[in-house]
C-alpha cells in the first residue's frame, strides 16, 4: 500500500475505534463510573507509553527540537480546551445531561482529536513500527472517548447506530490531520523531531489533564496505578520488541 | 574515586538537598494549598521522567525488564497494602494526631527506598546517566520535603526540624542506592531486572502517592502543565546525557 494511504487508513482506524465505545450501550443504558475510570486509566498508561516511544526517537533526531515541540504540542491542546470553554467531560454527571452538554462533549472530543491525528502523521516519520504502535495506543484511548460521547448521548434517547456514529464523527480529523503531519515531516525532514515532540507533548499533556483526574474521581488509587503503569509497561514492551 | 563511593556521595548529596525544600516556609507558618499541589506535580513529572529514562535504556533484555517493571508495580501497590497506606492522603494541613505523622514518615521512608534503587541502578549503567539520576532526585526530594514541611509547620514544628526531618526521611535512599549498585555489579546479569523495578516503583508511586493529592490541590489544568514539562524536560535532559 502506498505510504500515504497507510497513514490515511491508520488515522481511519483510530477513528472507527471511537465507535466502539457506544457498544456497550447496546446492553445496558448506562454504564458505571468505576468502569469507565478503568477504561481512563488503562487508555492513560498506553497513551504515556507511546509518548514515551515518540520521546525517544525525537531525541535521536534532535533533543531541543523535540522539547519546543512537545511544549507547543501542550501548548495547542491547553488553547483547545480553553477555546472550547473548559469543557471538563464527567462520566458522574450524566444525568439530566441537556443538548448543550451532547454538542459540547461532541465538540470537545473533535477539537482535541486534531493533535491525535498530528501523532499518527508524525510518528510515521519514525518508522511504520512506531506508528503502529501509537495508532494502537491511540485506537485504545478512543474507546472510552467514545464511551463518553455515548454516555451523554444514549440518556437522552439517541440510538446506539448514531452513538456510535456521533462517536466516530468526533475523531475524524485523525485521518484528516494524520496525512498533512506526515507529508510535512517527510518533505521538511528538520520538521520531524518537532513533529514527534509534539505529538508526545500533546498526549502526556492528555493524559495529565483528562485521563488520570477522571480515573481517580472514580476508582480507588491502588487500582488506577496498577491499571495506568501495567498498562504502560505493555506498550514499551512491544516497543522494545517490534 | 570508586563507582561505589561516587554513588554513596551522590545519593547522599540528593538526600541532603531535600533540605532546601523547608526554605518555602521560611517566614510563614502555611504555604498555599496550591503550590503544594504543584510541589508534588513537579516531583510526580521529573519522577516519571526518571522512570522513563531507566525503561529506555538501550541494550537491556525487554522481556526481564518488563517482568521487573510488573514486579515493582505489584511491590508498590504491596507496601502500601501492607502498611494501611493505600488510601493515605499525605498532605493533611488540619488538626492530625502522631499516629498520622508516623505513617506519613512511613510512606516517605518506602518512597526513599525505590528511589534509592533508581540511582543504584542507574550508576551501573554509566556514570554520568547515574549523576543526572541523582540530580534529577535531589531535584525532585525538595518539592517532596516542601510538602512534608508544611504538614509539620502546620503542627508548628521548627523549621530546622522539618529540614531534619526531610534528611531522615530520605537516608533510606543512601543505603538502597549503594545496596543496589553492589549487587548489579557483582552480578550484572541483573541489570535488566532492576532498570526494570525501578521503573515500575517509580511509575506507580507517582500515581498513587503524587498525581491523586495534587489534582484536588490546585485544580486539572495547572497540575497537568507543570506535570508534563518536568516530565518532558527530565526524559530529555537525560536521553541526552545517556
Amino acid at each position: 500500500m502506498h505510504q500515504i494511504l497507510l497513514v490515511g487508513f491508520y488515522g481511519l482506524i483510530t477513528a472507527l475505534a471511537t465507535g466502539l465505545g457506544a457498544v456497550p450501550f447496546a446492553f445496558v443504558k448506562r454504564i458505571s463510573g468505576r468502569t469507565a475510570a478503568l477504561a481512563n486509566a488503562l487508555a492513560a498508561g498506553l497513551m504515556l507509553g507511546a509518548s514515551f516511544g515518540l520521546l525517544a526517537e525525537g531525541s535521536r533526531h534532535g533533543a531541543p527540537q523535540t522539547i519546543l515541540g512537545a511544549n507547543v504540542g501542550l501548548l495547542f491542546v491547553l488553547l483547545a480546551h480553553r477555546w472550547i470553554g473548559h469543557g471538563d467531560v464527567s462520566f458522574g454527571e450524566v444525568t439530566g445531561a441537556g443538548a448543550r452538554r451532547m454538542l459540547l462533549i461532541v465538540l470537545v472530543m473533535t477539537v482535541h482529536s486534531f493533535s491525535e491525528g498530528v501523532a499518527v502523521g508524525a510518528a510515521f516519520g519514525g518508522g511504520t513500527e512506531l506508528a503502529f504502535l501509537i495508532t494502537v495506543a491511540i485506537a485504545v484511548h478512543n474507546v472510552p472517548e467514545g464511551l463518553a460521547i455515548s454516555a451523554v448521548l444514549r440518556p437522552e434517547g439517541t440510538s446506539v447506530l448514531a452513538c456510535a456514529g456521533w462517536s466516530v464523527f468526533s475523531s475524524l480529523p485523525q485521518p484528516l490531520m494524520a496525512v498533512p503531519a506526515y507529508l510535512l515531516v517527510e518533505t521538511i525532514h528538520p520538521a520531524l523531531p518537532y513533529g514527534i515532540g509534539f505529538a508526545a507533548g500533546a498526549m502526556v499533556f492528555m493524559v495529565f489533564l483528562e485521563l488520570l483526574p477522571e480515573a481517580f474521581e472514580d476508582a480507588p488509587r491502588w487500582l488506577i496505578g496498577i491499571l495506568t503503569s501495567g498498562s504502560m509497561t505493555v506498550m514499551l514492551l512491544f516497543q522494545r520488541i517490534l | 574515586m570508586h563507582p561505589a563511593i561516587v554513588t554513596l556521595l551522590a545519593s547522599s548529596a540528593a538526600a541532603t538537598a531535600s533540605a532546601l525544600g523547608v526554605l518555602p516556609l521560611v517566614g510563614r507558618a502555611r504555604v498555599p494549598e496550591r503550590w503544594i499541589g504543584w510541589a508534588n506535580a513537579l516531583a510526580g513529572g521529573m519522577m516519571f521522567g526518571t522512570a522513563f529514562a531507566l525503561g529506555a535504556v538501550e541494550g537491556e533484555a525487554a522481556v526481564p525488564a518488563a517482568i521487573g517493571t510488573l514486579v515493582g508495580i505489584l511491590f508498590i501497590a504491596w507496601t502500601h497494602a501492607a502498611t494501611g497506606t493505600e488510601d493515605l492522603s499525605l498532605n493533611r494541613l488540619g488538626e492530625t494526631g502522631p499516629e498520622y505523622g508516623y505513617r506519613v514518615a512511613l510512606v516517605q521512608t518506602l518512597h526513599a527506598g525505590s528511589e534509592g534503587i533508581a540511582i543504584g541502578a542507574a550508576m551501573t549503567v554509566d556514570l554520568p546517566f547515574g549523576l543526572f539520576t541523582a540530580a534529577t532526585m535531589a531535584v525532585h526530594n525538595i518539592p517532596e520535603v516542601t510538602v512534608l514541611a508544611a504538614v509539620q509547620r502546620s503542627r508548628s514544628v521548627s523549621l530546622a526540624t522539618a529540614a531534619l526531618t526531610g534528611v531522615a526521611t530520605n537516608v533510606p535512599q543512601v543505603f538502597v542506592a549503594v545496596a543496589t549498585y553492589a549487587i548489579v555489579s557483582a552480578a550484572p546479569g541483573t541489570l535488566s531486572w532492576v532498570l526494570g523495578l525501578a521503573t515500575g516503583m517509580l511509575a506507580n508511586l507517582v500515581l498513587v502517592e503524587l498525581l491523586p493529592e495534587s489534582y484536588r490541590q490546585a485544580g486539572h489544568t495547572s497540575i497537568a502543565v507543570v506535570a508534563s514539562a518536568a516530565l518532558a524536560m527530565v526524559a530529555l535532559l537525560i536521553g541526552w546525557v545517556g
